[in-house]
């Protein structure tokens, strides 16, 4: 394969492109569904695709094949190059210089090599029979657990030349609890690891089981203003993607970024540090190099409340005339991109508990529902699986409430971090607690 | 697939990817199998059947319901070409570049407002064979373009971003005959602009005029889904209530896979990925449930017909229940009289994104909401979500307007995998909760 990839940068080259980059992975994967309280199917499958960018006199070109042939590799890059023949010249086009690339440890597990069907097969039971012997009320709507193997292959014409293998295990659940014919809020919970030993889905099982169980026999309430606890689930729907957003250089660069020209400034509560982190293994994100070849490392990005730096790929840094952070992301089927990795915020000092008991009014929201404008922050949709609660103490699952305000503002409003976090794929959560929230009820 | 995206004057993405491969389903022991690869040789096909055997075997240890068998249906055979005019093959790169740059550059300029704007290009041509041994042997090429403008305006910290985009099942001429990329640009800009001045809307429960594009999305998600029939066996709100009423009687709502009502909408299908024609299936017919959403699979358990329902989005998914085009049909109620006929309330304009839940609980953005005071289109507001229970917000359809359009055409539909779909209808007066600021 390392061989094909090579081979495509030499074509690229040889059909008239200044510079060539190939990006190639091979995936090997067993899923298994979970459906109505059953497994539904197991699923396996073989790929392998090819990913060619080219410039030719500074105009990017950009095509993908997964049939893994010279012959089509030929045609790839031919067509590559006629696609920047198609494309505007822009002179921050243009591809990593070769660097040392130290490969990251415990990301790949050997033992997932003898991890084949059957065992994912029983593992997916696993998750259903710790969900359903929680309680007899919990439906698991679907779920899956999946093993793969992957090998990333990059070559570009400057010389650079990787290769390097993963290994991850991902499962999720999702459903509802019934009791006599009254459908609780739908709750979904995922984990992930690298490692076999580390997989454990009757955590994820249970946690789901006692959120649904947790939102049964919901009371309307009427509308006020007050605090609202995210729990990690909910972090990565309302905060995650908006800061996930803002710092990414593009979005600056784009003017469509609230961090635009906030380097230095404070964005957030001193309690809040951000890090977007590949070489932390506990997060499905972890690689030694990104999309481009760039080596990772750990960037932080939000230091207590003050945006620090923004997350750059190649093309971004070179027009801000700086150095990438090794933010390119993407698959063999596109460009790269800027993105995130491992996405984590640093765990605070209070325990959930404490912070709970801290409250006036407000509301625990388990997940939320709803549109989140990452460019102004606006944010409105609704509590699942919300709790109330009222003076420090828990009182009852509340029923479909919306909720709506500004993220720049709540993260600025926030004052309280569990020292609890959660590993979700690619990101690593805390709780957060947030002041002077809008709440309408039903 | 092709695709082509403008970001402020800049190529932001520019790809062709080019898949092929095939996907192998076996249904052994009453268990499913699934495998695919990349690799079309003939070896590589048969190590994908014999990983797909032993994967439903390795099923058959743990799984309780065990699949009885499928519904009989007359199979498809032959060739079907969805309709489209003006190939998309034909249309050369650089033309294809050419009107996203321009619609981009459109958006932009016109007013000194609108500091962001995006236009992106989308094509997914599709060369599909379906081969099962119950006698299915089919062959479909389709076609599906869209192309969207996004406009942000700002002014100090306030932005706001408007949307402006259709998606077909078509060609060049049926995406662009009837209305100019640099159209879609303008819309977007001028409404960037407006909603920029807009204030929130109160949230309150209230009366509420859907758009058809907002019908499309409370037809796909809130009722759509709750009706796919491996939800519906996941214990979903309308389990049990076929022949009840669950909306009111002027509501009649479909979901079809061929060309129905108006050519063109970005769900038609033709012929689903089991091989079943994919026809017209009436969920709700005057406010009363009448059918669910099938396959093969969950017709045999519910003693019916497939429906054309099992879609697959590439040869690596295997079919699962989809919606194509779903859609409220079209009554006699003139716009400007449900508007006459509301004394507080708001018409709201422009589906984004929506989640629902099988309870039947919904939430879906709007991207523009006019106030109504007194039978008179008011003030526009930010669009904000409107949310409720699918079948209670059914219930209360009062009014249904008399002009039909698909209008969710450039949206996909995540279910585990993608899935292209569409939706619509004419305007629908109803009760929900807007949100918005207290």
């Amino acid at each position: 394969m390392q061989e094909l990839v090579l081979f495509a940068v030499k074509q690229a080259e040889a059909h008239g492109a200044d510079d060539a980059e190939a990006f190639a992975v091979t995936l090997s994967e067993s899923e298994v569904f979970l459906e109505n309280n059953d497994v539904k199917q197991a699923k396996s499958q073989r790929m392998g695709s090819i990913g060619l960018r080219v410039i030719v006199d500074g105009s990017p070109g950009f095509y993908s094949v997964n049939r893994l042939t010279k012959d089509s590799v030929r045609d790839a890059a031919v067509m590559a190059v006629k696609i920047a023949r198609a494309s505007p010249t822009d002179k921050f086009n243009s591809f990593p210089r070769k660097s040392k690339v130290k490969l990251l440890r415990g990301i790949y597990d050997k033992a997932s090599e003898s991890f084949g069907a059957e065992a994912a097969a029983r593992t997916a039971s696993e998750m259903l029979d710790a969900a359903k012997s929680r309680d007899p009320r919990i439906t698991v709507d679907s779920g899956s657990f999946s093993s793969a193997r992957l090998i990333h292959y990059l070559s570009n014409s400057n010389g650079l030349s990787l290769s390097e293998r993963i290994s991850s295990f991902s499962w999720s659940i999702m459903g509802m609890a019934i009791d006599s014919g009254e459908v609780s809020s739908f709750d979904f919970q995922s984990g992930g690891t690298h490692f076999v030993k580390r997989i454990d889905v009757r955590k994820t099982a249970l946690e789901f089981a006692d959120t649904v169980l947790d939102s049964l026999k919901p009371k309307k309430i009427d509308s006020f203003r007050g605090e609202m606890l995210l729990a990690p689930s909910a972090v990565n729907e309302l905060v995650e993607e908006v800061i996930a957003h803002s710092v990414n250089s593009d979005a600056v660069q784009k003017k469509s970024s609230a961090f635009a020209g906030k380097i230095g400034t404070p964005v957030a509560s001193e309690i809040l540090t951000v890090e977007d982190d590949a070489t932390n293994t506990d997060g499905l994100g972890a690689a030694s190099f990104d999309r481009e070849g760039t080596p990772h490392r750990r960037n932080v990005v939000i230091e207590k409340g003050v945006l620090k730096k923004l997350l750059y790929n190649t093309y971004t840094a070179k027009k801000d005339g700086v150095r990438t952070t090794g933010n390119a992301g993407g698959s063999s089927s596109s460009p790269p991109l800027v993105s995130t990795t491992n996405f984590i915020i640093r765990a605070g000092t209070s325990g959930i508990d404490k912070m709970i008991s801290e409250m006036k009014k407000g509301i625990i929201v388990s997940r939320f529902s709803g549109n989140v404008n990452p460019i102004n922050g606006d944010f409105s949709g609704v509590v699942k699986g919300g709790k109330l609660v009222e003076r420090g103490t828990v009182v009852n699952a509340v029923k479909e409430v919306m909720v709506a305000g500004n993220i720049f503002s709540a993260l600025k409003n926030l004052d309280g971090i569990s020292k609890e976090r959660k590993v979700m794929l690619t990101s690593i959560l805390p709780y957060l607690r947030i002041g002077n929230i809008s709440f309408t009820g039903g | 697939m092709t695709e082509v995206n403008f970001v402020n004057g800049e190529l932001q993405r520019m790809r062709v990817v080019e898949n092929a491969g095939c996907g192998i389903r076996v249904l052994a022991n009453g268990c499913w199998g699934f495998s695919s690869t990349s690799e079309m040789t003939a070896d590589s096909l048969k190590e994908s059947f014999t990983e797909a055997t032993s994967a439903a075997q390795v099923l058959a240890n743990s799984k309780k319901n065990r699949v009885k068998g499928l519904a009989d249906s007359k199979m498809a055979t032959g060739h079907f070409t969805l309709k489209a005019n003006g190939k998309l093959s034909d249309i050369s790169i650089d033309e294809k570049v050419k009107i996203v740059r321009e619609a981009e550059m459109a958006a932009r300029k016109h007013s000194k407002i609108i500091k962001t704007a995006s236009c992106t290009y989308r094509e997914i041509l599709d060369h599909k064979l379906i081969v099962n041994s119950d006698g299915a042997e089919v062959e479909i090429c389709d076609s599906k373009p869209e192309f969207s403008v996004v406009a942000v305006a700002r002014k100090g910290v306030e932005s706001a971003t408007a949307h402006e985009g259709v998606g077909i099942t078509g060609g060049w001429q049926d995406l662009f005959g009837t209305r100019s990329h640099l159209d879609f640009a303008s819309k977007a800009a001028d409404r960037a602009e407006r909603l920029l001045e807009a204030k929130h809307a109160k949230g309150e429960k209230t009366t509420i005029i859907l758009d058809p594009g907002m019908v499309g999305l409370l037809s796909h998600e809130a009722i759509g889904h709750t009706v796919e029939a491996d939800f519906v066996l996941s214990g979903s709100v309308v389990k049990n209530k076929i022949g009840e009423r669950v909306a009111s009687e002027l509501v009649t709502l479909v979901d079809s896979g061929s060309q129905e009502m108006t050519g063109n909408a970005a769900g038609t299908i033709m012929v689903d990925d089991e091989g079943v024609i994919a026809g017209r299936t009436a969920i709700i017919e005057n406010g009363i449930l009448k059918s669910f959403l099938h396959n093969r699979e969950s017709a045999l358990i519910f003693g019916t017909a497939p429906t054309g329902n099992a879609r697959a989005f590439q040869y690596n998914d295997e079919p699962l229940i989809r919606m194509r085009n779903t859609f409220v049909e079209p009554r006699s109620d003139k716009l400007n009289e449900m508007i006459q006929e509301t004394r507080h309330g708001y018409l709201v304009k422009g589906a984004r994104n929506g989640q629902a839940d099988a309870n039947g609980e919904f939430m879906f953005g709007a991207e523009e909401a006019y106030l109504i005071e007194n039978g008179e289109l008011g003030m526009l507001m930010k669009g904000d979500s409107i949310s409720g229970n699918a079948f209670e917000v059914l219930r209360s359809v009062d009014m249904v307007g008399d002009s039909f359009q698909y209008d969710i055409g450039t949206g996909y539909c995540g279910k585990y995998q993608p899935a292209k779909v569409d939706g619509g209808g004419p305007h629908l007066r109803c009760t929900a909760v807007i949100g918005g600021l207290q």
